[in-house]
């Protein structure tokens, strides 16, 4: 077996990539702890994959640095880094069997046979797959594969473990599962662990800390419920979330948002012709038409089981606000709508900045 | 206008319905079962009827072939071993000892080969049955150069698939204009053709590292992969010439090596092109993956890729193996006594005096055709399908 996993930091210092004119990644700086769990957050084409792979060594930065531990790794080939990945498409060598697989770092390790089938073993149990080392990864399901692909990355004991949307292949339900094992085992393990991923609902359940990149740009980085009540920008606020947060566009003038000359009560101050006014459907309420703060048409509702979705028309927004389960408006129906102020957020809409 | 919600009904269909329409899903219609099933008859008549036609003819003699037209043995024509024996044993050098010998040369000579151009390989006695030293000539040709072609090539093709090369322009053009110094000095001024050549890559190399930094333009891997199929573009007689007299300047006119050498390097490109598709559609991610974890890049290729590219492997390995055993124009140029092909055979009993003897052409055709079909079928076994399931996706 390979030694005990030694917990290792991770730094970006300023790291750039373009691709030609293609500017991927800017000024990205980012430290990871010890036996964290971060997760990168980020739609498609947002950065969050190159920076992944800046920091195993399969890409190169254009400017910047990148640290593992206290060794600056940026000019190091992939395999002295002591990282493994997984990979969205998990990467299996069709041609060799799950314990083939599970055991190829080790054999380009040329460590001793005996070594290797019991290191195989072990990393083979802690994903129970002990019944299946003889298969072929055509022979297994989605999920089987995923766990010989994480055997494949934990046998080495990497210092730093990177993921690519692992889970992103499988279906929801095994998607759930597998989310809570990924969880527990880098509990367990305790290695530092970078997981990239497009999913709001793998950040937030998986991550100790998510960073949200956008358009190459880091937005926020925090705690998952930092980031939940305290979003940084109008970005962070729409994207974390679902359904995503309400915003209704008007202006701020003192401590009032004045939207279709409705003027709401907000807890900030400050003067922006052009502002957004941000609340999750969660803290709005539906009530009556002339209680609301706001009032309007019902555009749908949408049960969804334990809570219904009612979309409210106001202007050229629509407010989506999340009410009890029996509540019976129709499509057309006047309804007034709550806008509590302490979660009112309210943002510069020239810059997306949050005015606090 | 019929009635979309009709129940369908088997037995009750329109004439033109049950000839047409499958009778259920997986299932051919009557009629486009007769059309697929008498193109598969008349297509397998093209293909088997002209081997049949060979192998019976080898069974005839000049009179049986002189009389016209005749397709079945024993009742058309009396079939006779004349054609074999003419080939075999008439042949008063075609005795047990003498093949046996050929075998232990054909042994030697593909060791010896290793270690050309240093040990020259011995020569075939051409003394020795005349059949039996084109069969080994053909067999150790057209497989080492397939070996030796297929190895190259793929691992040009993998790099061409993996690695973005970046040639300036610039380099090429110094590159041309040497090679041009070096006709010019070896033709006009004497000089040996090994002293000039030396000289003008040692200064290329100079020229590259000096000048050549300051050449903006540069070129991609699909330019070196056009550049490498055009070579095939040139009609080979073109060529042929000048073949000639570059294999007499460095003696090596009518040896294997000569052959060997020619026919790797002529079917180079199509390794290149058919190889480095198989590559490029590798998923790169298992590639990755290996490095991550710590494979060196031979490791990746010999352990990851290789593996994974068998029938594409395969594939290119048979159709390199036929054009060699079939490469006819080459052979007649570069070989005179020692190193006479199969195909150069089978055209030799073209005579001048006594015409085309086509009983004697076909029994040594016969004997041509056997291997390529044993190794068509050995090698198809690893041309499956399917070697890439489970690497990537669900």
């Amino acid at each position: 077996m390979a030694g005990d996993a030694e917990k290792a930091s991770v730094k970006f210092d300023a790291v750039q990539k373009s691709f030609g004119n293609v500017k991927v990644l800017e000024e990205f700086n980012l430290e990871v702890q010890p036996g964290e769990f971060l997760v990168l957050l980020g739609a498609s084409g947002s950065g969050k994959t190159t920076a992944l792979r800046i920091l195993s060594g399969l890409e190169t930065p254009s400017a910047g640095r990148v640290h593992i531990g206290d060794r600056d790794v940026t000019e190091v080939l992939p395999k002295y880094r002591d990282i493994s990945m997984v990979f969205q498409s998990y990467a299996l060598y069709p041609h060799k069997t799950v314990a083939e697989n599970i055991g190829f770092p080790l054999k380009v390790k040329k460590l001793p046979k005996e070594d290797m089938e019991s290191a195989i073993l072990d990393a083979a149990t802690q994903v129970q797959l002990e019944p299946l080392l003889d298969r072929y990864p055509r022979e297994l399901s989605g999920g089987q594969r995923q766990r010989v692909a994480l055997a494949r990355a934990i046998i080495r004991r990497p210092s730093v473990f990177l993921m690519d949307e692992p889970l992103s292949n499988l279906d929801a339900k095994l998607r759930g599962h597998m989310r809570a094992e990924l969880k527990h085992m880098q509990g367990t393990l305790g290695i530092t662990t970078i997981y990239v991923t497009h999913d709001q609902i793998e950040a937030m359940t998986l991550a100790h800390r998510v960073a949200i990149l956008e358009k190459g740009v880091l937005q926020q980085l925090a705690s998952p419920s930092e980031i939940y009540n305290n979003p940084a920008n109008l970005f962070v606020a729409q994207f974390i979330g679902s359904p995503a947060m309400n915003v209704i566009h008007g202006a701020l003038d003192g401590t009032d948002f004045i939207t279709h000359g409705v003027k709401v009560k907000t807890r900030v101050k400050g003067s922006v012709a052009k502002a957004v006014a941000g609340v999750r459907p969660e803290d709005c309420s539906v009530t009556d038409a002339s209680k609301g703060t706001i009032s309007g048409q019902i555009y749908t509702t949408e049960l969804i089981g334990d809570h219904t979705l009612v979309t409210v028309n106001w202007g050229d927004d629509q407010i989506v606000v999340k009410a009890h389960k029996d509540f019976d408006g129709k499509q057309g129906d006047a309804v007034g709508v709550k806008l509590p102020p302490e979660n009112l957020y309210v943002f510069d809409e020239t810059n997306g900045e949050r005015i606090r | 206008m019929r009635n979309a919600q009709a129940k369908f009904d088997l037995q009750n269909r329109s004439l033109f319905d049950k000839m047409f329409e499958p009778p259920a899903v997986g299932k051919m219609a009557p009629v486009a079962k007769v059309v697929v099933y008498s193109f598969l008859a008349i297509w397998s008549l093209f293909v088997l009827f002209p081997i049949y036609w060979v192998i019976i003819t080898s069974f005839k003699d000049a009179a049986a072939v002189n009389q016209g037209p005749s397709y079945i043995p024993f009742l058309d024509f009396q079939p006779t071993l004349d054609a074999w024996r003419i080939n075999f044993t008439a042949d008063p050098y075609c005795d047990m000892a003498a093949i046996a010998r050929q075998i232990y040369l054909l042994a030697h000579n593909s060791v010896v080969f290793l270690l050309s151009p240093v040990v020259s390989i011995a020569p075939m006695e051409p003394q020795i049955c005349k059949i039996y030293l084109a069969f080994t000539n053909s067999v150790v040709i057209s497989i080492i150069s397939t070996i030796f072609c297929v190895a190259v090539g793929s691992m040009a093709a993998y790099a061409l698939a993996r690695i973005q090369y970046r040639p300036k322009f610039g380099n090429i053009m110094i590159f041309v204009l040497l090679i041009i110094g070096v006709i010019v000095v070896t033709t006009y001024a004497g000089v040996p053709w090994w002293v000039s050549s030396a000289v003008a890559l040692a200064l290329f190399f100079f020229l590259a590292r000096s000048i050549g930094r300051h050449f903006k333009m540069a070129l991609g891997n699909g330019d070196i992969l056009f550049w490498m199929i055009s070579q095939r573009i040139l009609p080979p007689i073109v060529v042929v010439v000048p073949l000639y007299v570059m294999f007499q300047a460095v003696g090596l006119l009518d040896t294997h090596l000569a052959l060997i050498l020619l026919y790797a390097v002529a079917n180079l490109p199509i390794v290149v092109w058919l190889m480095h598709d198989f590559f490029a559609n590798l998923p790169i991610e298992l590639e990755e993956s290996a490095q991550l974890d710590g494979a060196t890049r031979f490791g990746i290729f010999w352990e990851i890729v290789m593996p994974l590219t068998r029938p594409g492997l395969a594939a290119t390995t048979l159709l390199i193996l036929v054009l060699n055993w079939n490469e006819y124009l080459f052979a007649v140029f570069l070989s005179t006594v020692k190193v006479q092909t199969m195909p150069i055979m089978v055209a030799a009993k073209n005579t001048g005096e006594k015409g085309v003897l086509w009983w004697e052409m076909c029994a040594v055709t016969v004997v041509m055709i056997i291997p390529v079909i044993i190794m068509s079928v050995l090698l198809t076994r690893f041309i499956s399908k399917g070697v890439l399931l489970g690497a990537v996706k669900g």
